[in-house]
């Protein structure tokens, strides 16, 4: 069965929804500050620039994170997930241009019609497993790829396709009447990727999350306990395919313009080697995969490094990640401070160094 | 069961292969212009670069006055040697007495088309680089997406234009004509040579729609049928391309691309190889075909057959004291302009020109509003590198660029076939531009 | 709907692509039933390989010489990354060491860019001598580079079909590919018989590289992302069978360009690959669930 990332899977003890103790409490605390300081505070201190960087990385978690559960919880790699994004982003934009409905109205139906779409899609590649499912999805992406650079992404115009190709002044998507600014709207992506959270985090914690650790251990098993493996598979396709369906509404309204070569296939390669180096398993994980895809290029732009080094650090990562730390940033990094804590405890303690104290 | 062994040793060796691979392909890579013309030059000019500012020799050292651009820069499509020949030229100006003894400080941002990442470079250039001018800008996107931002604050802009709204918007003046108006003047030469059907085909990248409608009506007035293709990019099967444009022309027809250099030198190597050059009566070609390198990889068999229109002034056959400068900046100051003379170079050479210039002519403090007057109001400029003197003005829409040459390769270089011809006001677009700035016949 | 005359001279051009579309999937193919990797890096070393051969050509070194080091030069790479990566994922799954490729692939790509930039308008183009002769079919002319094109796709096939079958090496490299385990405890020195799968698997991609650059265009980026195209042979071939990857191929590369004249499906024809290995697949799996468990190689 696919060990991609569960190899030091935190949970030792079934899952059941139990009293939170005292440690989880201050996790929540901790959590809801910083949420709060990302919410109110970070405007403030980022020029435009590094808001509409974080902008993005709003966005990105949360494909990140439904790239995450398949991968992480469920064991299913889907190599097309910016192609579901793409789609995503498509219906919201068709939907603005043409309807004049709420924008959380807008969001919802591009995550539904998404999630339809990803679940069709799934249904019958659900019979294969592991590599081919992985190669399938890789082959899927890449048709929708070519329909987009056909049909291209609405800009105004009418018909279906709503795109107008000899327009001379496109319009820009627009965005909700109280997130207009940049720093609003960076607000407003933030609290949609909560809610995002929020319901894949309500998922992992009742029956589908079990249902989802019981099939990564061993299908076989799984199936033998009574669990409707297929049924489960496809509810994962379609959490992933609802909250990359909002996170491609919430994209349309951040860049106003959408064009298909802002969806290349190579895209879904990358997200999926950041979000194995952030880590599969955790949620952390997927904010650390958005930082790594959408802050650093902001970053090494200003300083002007080519981001062709980026590209080969995701490379390395992808190497590093599978062959010595399978659970990713989130999780070795505080396991490294951990342990190069536990280090220097141990020297400050013993005058002289003792037989193996190596990691 | 797996044993965890600590492996530092084939991380180690890893990195060394890495290593030693790139020192390898690095002493190979030719990143670095090659093109012969650039050490021909050097023996035929004598002018001196100092005549690029007016204090010859003097550094400037006060204040530094920021400008700022934004270039498209990914694999495959890299337009990046425009602002760094424009940097090329600052370096020069600053060595030579700077404006009024002030240097220019040159803010290059660059980026992979994504549209998040154009709108916050902008900001950046603004908000924390603080620029009081914008030159230098190729993008595929750009214009589009920060127009409203040019606008809301005041910035007139001098770019080499690609996507519609670089010529059809009051803030953005391109020293370029953009594909659509190149082509345009790609179809208006196939036209002059009476052929009796035109196939137009694009790259498929946004505003297909707005590039066609050129050619279109251009055809029309000439009472000729044009096919109009598009094709995805990259071209994974240039055969099927190749076959179908000149199916689709016929033996007495012209095949019209707009693509990239690479995307159109394979279409063409392609039909040569199939050996279809022969089987339309003519080809033609939008200006970024306008290279040494295509015409060096294409081969005499394109002679007098490929026609490509050409948006600036051909440095190979031109020698006056501007074309002499440009050459000499390059050498000097040029070493990040990986392609050496041509079309890209010679943009960025001009646009830095035109905002030396009006910069020449501030009073006073150097502010958005001071320095973005000057930009406007440089009027009849002689940039020595396009057909005609070139004029910002207080226009809703500007083509400033609408007067070609056509060129032909000749045995490696790209050759004069036809002088200087204005682009026809049967493209509505160009009537209406010419209409608004007061330009007659 | 287009006469039989308007489909007549793409169906060499549709052979000629077949043949691109071969080479880079039965190379692929043949690397996965000799290591158990799919090795999606393929076209990224190839293409490599391909650039640092213009390169030595541009410098002024001989053609043939400056072929060999590109060929070289991929079979080191793919060596390297077999010694360094394939021992310590070897139990791994067969998605994981895919995914593992997909790192170097990523490494390479930005190499390539770094090394040759895209700048300045540069079009880089590799001419093989056998690009000047040729002979007509129909009313098109046809290369000898694309009857080698096709001929290497042949000939890899034949001879790694028997090589893998009848001799010993390949018969311990379908072993090893199977479980590397128990082919050790049989006494196979399997990190010989490793190095030698590899090694020959990156000179196929050399060769491979410097052709499809010369039949495509050399470009990093179609280059190195064709193999997701030609990979789509290799799954309607469900990974196994080489002859049936080779046919697979043809028939993708024969069907794409023969939609060329149709107008209606033109701009969709680069999504044939795809939609014959989707479909493939899906009519495949309606009778077992299949998976790429070590059980099953």
């Amino acid at each position: 069965m696919l060990d991609l990332a569960s190899r030091t899977a935190p949970d030792g003890q079934p899952p059941m929804l139990r009293r939170p103790g005292t440690p989880a409490l201050i996790r929540a605390g901790v959590i809801a500050v910083l949420f709060l300081f990302v919410l109110l505070a970070l405007p403030q201190l980022l020029s435009l620039y590094y808001i509409d960087a974080m902008t993005q990385v709003a966005v990105y978690s949360v494909v990140a994170l439904g790239l995450g559960v398949l991968v992480g919880r469920v064991g299913l790699v889907s190599l097309g997930q910016a192609a579901v994004l793409a789609v995503g982003a498509w219906v919201a934009a068709r939907l603005l241009f043409a309807t004049t409905q709420p924008y959380p109205l807008v969001l919802l139906e591009a995550g539904v019609i998404t999630m339809v779409a990803g679940t069709l899609i799934g249904l019958p590649a659900l019979r294969m497993r592991g590599l081919y499912l992985a190669l399938i999805t890789l082959m899927l992406a890449g048709g929708i790829t070519v329909v987009l650079a056909t049909t291209n992404f609405p800009n105004g115009g009418h018909g279906f396709l709503g795109y107008d190709g000899s327009t001379v002044h496109i319009p820009a998507i627009r965005r909700p009447s109280i997130a207009a600014s940049d720093p609003a709207y960076f607000r407003y992506s933030v609290l949609v990727a909560a809610l995002m959270f929020l319901l894949v985090f309500a998922h992992i914690r009742t029956r589908p999350g079990r249902a989802w650790a019981a099939i990564r251990q061993s299908e076989p098993a799984a199936l033998a306990a009574g669990i409707n493996t297929t049924l489960y598979k496809l509810w994962a396709f379609a959490l992933a395919s609802f909250v990359t369906g909002v996170a491609g509404g919430v994209l349309a309204g951040a860049v106003h313009y959408l064009y298909s070569i802002g969806f290349p296939t190579q895209d879904s390669i990358t997200l999926l080697a950041v979000v194995l180096m952030g880590g599969a398993y955790s949620m952390w994980g997927a904010i650390v995969a958005a930082l790594l895809l959408q802050l650093l290029p902001a970053l090494l732009n200003n300083w002007g490094v080519s981001a062709d080094w980026l590209t080969i650090l995701f490379g390395i990562g992808v190497l590093q990640v599978l062959t010595t730390a399978p659970a990713g940033l989130a999780d070795q990094v505080p396991k490294d401070l951990a342990r190069l804590g536990g280090l220097v405890a141990g020297r400050l303690r013993r005058p002289a160094p003792s037989g193996d104290g190596s990691p | 069961m797996r044993t965890h062994k600590h492996v530092p040793g084939p991380r180690v060796a890893a990195a060394l292969v890495a290593a030693v691979g790139t020192l390898v392909a690095a002493g190979c890579s030719s990143s670095s212009s090659s093109s012969p013309s650039a050490s021909g030059s050097a023996s035929s000019t004598s002018v001196s670069t100092s005549q690029c500012g007016t204090k010859p020799g003097v550094k400037a050292t006060g204040t530094p006055i920021p400008l700022g651009a934004i270039a498209t820069n990914q694999p495959g499509t890299s337009f990046t040697d425009i602002p760094n020949m424009a940097a090329a030229y600052f370096a020069c100006v600053n060595d030579n007495g700077g404006i009024n003894g002030h240097p220019i400080k040159y803010y290059i941002e660059t980026e992979q088309t994504n549209p998040a990442q154009i709108a916050a470079d902008a900001k950046q250039l603004v908000q924390t680089d603080h620029v009081v001018g914008i030159v230098g800008n190729t993008s595929i996107l750009e214009c589009t997406i920060n127009h409203a931002y040019w606008e809301k604050l005041g910035y007139f802009v001098v770019d080499s234009g690609i996507a519609p709204e670089c010529y059809s918007t009051p803030n953005s003046a391109a020293i370029n004509m953009g594909p659509r108006y190149s082509s345009d003047g790609a179809v208006q030469y196939a036209l002059s040579q009476h052929v009796s059907k035109v196939v137009f085909d694009q790259s498929n990248v946004p505003g297909t729609g707005y590039i066609a409608a050129g050619p279109a009506a251009l055809a029309a007035a000439a009472h000729t049928p044009i096919v109009q293709l598009t094709e995805n990019v990259p071209i994974a099967d240039a055969n099927s391309v190749a076959i179908k444009e000149v199916n689709d022309a016929g033996p007495n027809g012209a095949v019209v691309l707009n693509f990239t250099p690479p995307e159109a030198l394979v279409i063409l190597q392609a039909a040569q190889k199939l050996g279809l050059e022969n089987r339309v009566k003519l080809w033609g070609c939008s200006t970024p075909c306008d290279t040494d390198f295509l015409s060096k990889a294409l081969g005499p068999k394109w002679n007098n057959k490929l026609f490509v229109n050409a948006e600036m002034t051909p440095a190979e056959t031109t020698n006056t004291p501007t074309m002499q400068l440009y050459k000499a900046i390059l050498a000097q100051y040029g070493k990040s302009v990986s392609g050496g003379i041509g079309s890209f170079s010679e943009f960025g050479f001009a646009e830095a020109e035109i905002v030396v210039h009006a910069l020449e002519s501030v009073t006073g403090a150097y502010t958005v509003a001071s320095v973005n007057a000057a930009i406007k109001a440089v009027s009849n400029f002689d940039t020595g590198m396009v057909c005609k003197p070139w004029t910002y003005g207080s226009y809703p829409m500007h083509i400033p660029n609408n007067t070609d040459y056509t060129v032909t390769p000749h045995n490696g270089t790209m050759v004069v076939a036809q002088g200087c011809t204005d682009i026809s006001s049967v493209d509505p677009q160009i009537a209406a531009y010419r209409k608004a700035a007061g330009i007659t016949g | 709907m287009p006469s039989w005359l308007d489909f007549q001279p793409f169906i060499a051009s549709g052979l000629a692509l077949g043949g691109v579309y071969a080479l880079s999937g039965v190379g692929t193919v043949v690397l996965y039933q000799a290591t158990g990797v799919v090795y999606l890096a393929f076209g990224a070393v190839g293409a490599m390989g391909a650039l640092i051969a213009w390169s030595l050509t541009n410098a002024g070194v001989v053609g043939w010489l400056a072929w060999l080091v590109c060929v070289l030069f991929s079979g080191a790479v793919t060596l390297g990354y077999g010694m360094l990566f394939g021992p310590p994922l070897a139990r791994r799954d067969p998605l994981v060491k895919a995914v593992a490729t997909l790192g170097l692939t990523l490494v390479l790509f930005g190499l390539m860019d770094l090394l040759w930039t895209t700048s300045g308008g540069q079009s880089r183009a590799i001419t093989l001598p056998t690009d000047n002769g040729g002979f007509t079919f129909g009313e098109i002319q046809v290369t000898w580079t694309q009857v080698i094109g096709l001929g290497a796709g042949v000939a890899i096939v034949v001879v790694t079909s028997v090589f893998l079958r009848y001799t010993k090496l390949g018969t311990a490299m379908r072993a090893m590919a199977n479980d590397r385990e128990i082919t050790a405890t049989l006494g196979v020195p399997v990190r010989r018989v490793e190095a030698a799968a590899w090694l020959g698997c990156g000179v196929i991609a050399g060769v491979s590289g410097l052709l499809l650059a010369d039949l495509v265009a050399l470009d990093a980026t179609t280059l190195t992302f064709l193999v997701i195209s030609s990979l789509a042979a290799a799954l309607i071939a469900r990974l196994r069978s080489i002859t049936l990857t080779f046919v697979a191929a043809i028939v993708i590369g024969l069907l794409h360009d023969l939609l060329t004249p149709i107008q209606s499906l033109s701009n969709y024809r680069d999504m044939t690959p795809f939609v014959l290995a989707a479909v493939a697949l899906l009519v495949f799996s309606r009778r077992r669930v299949f998976s790429a468990s070590r059980e099953e190689v």
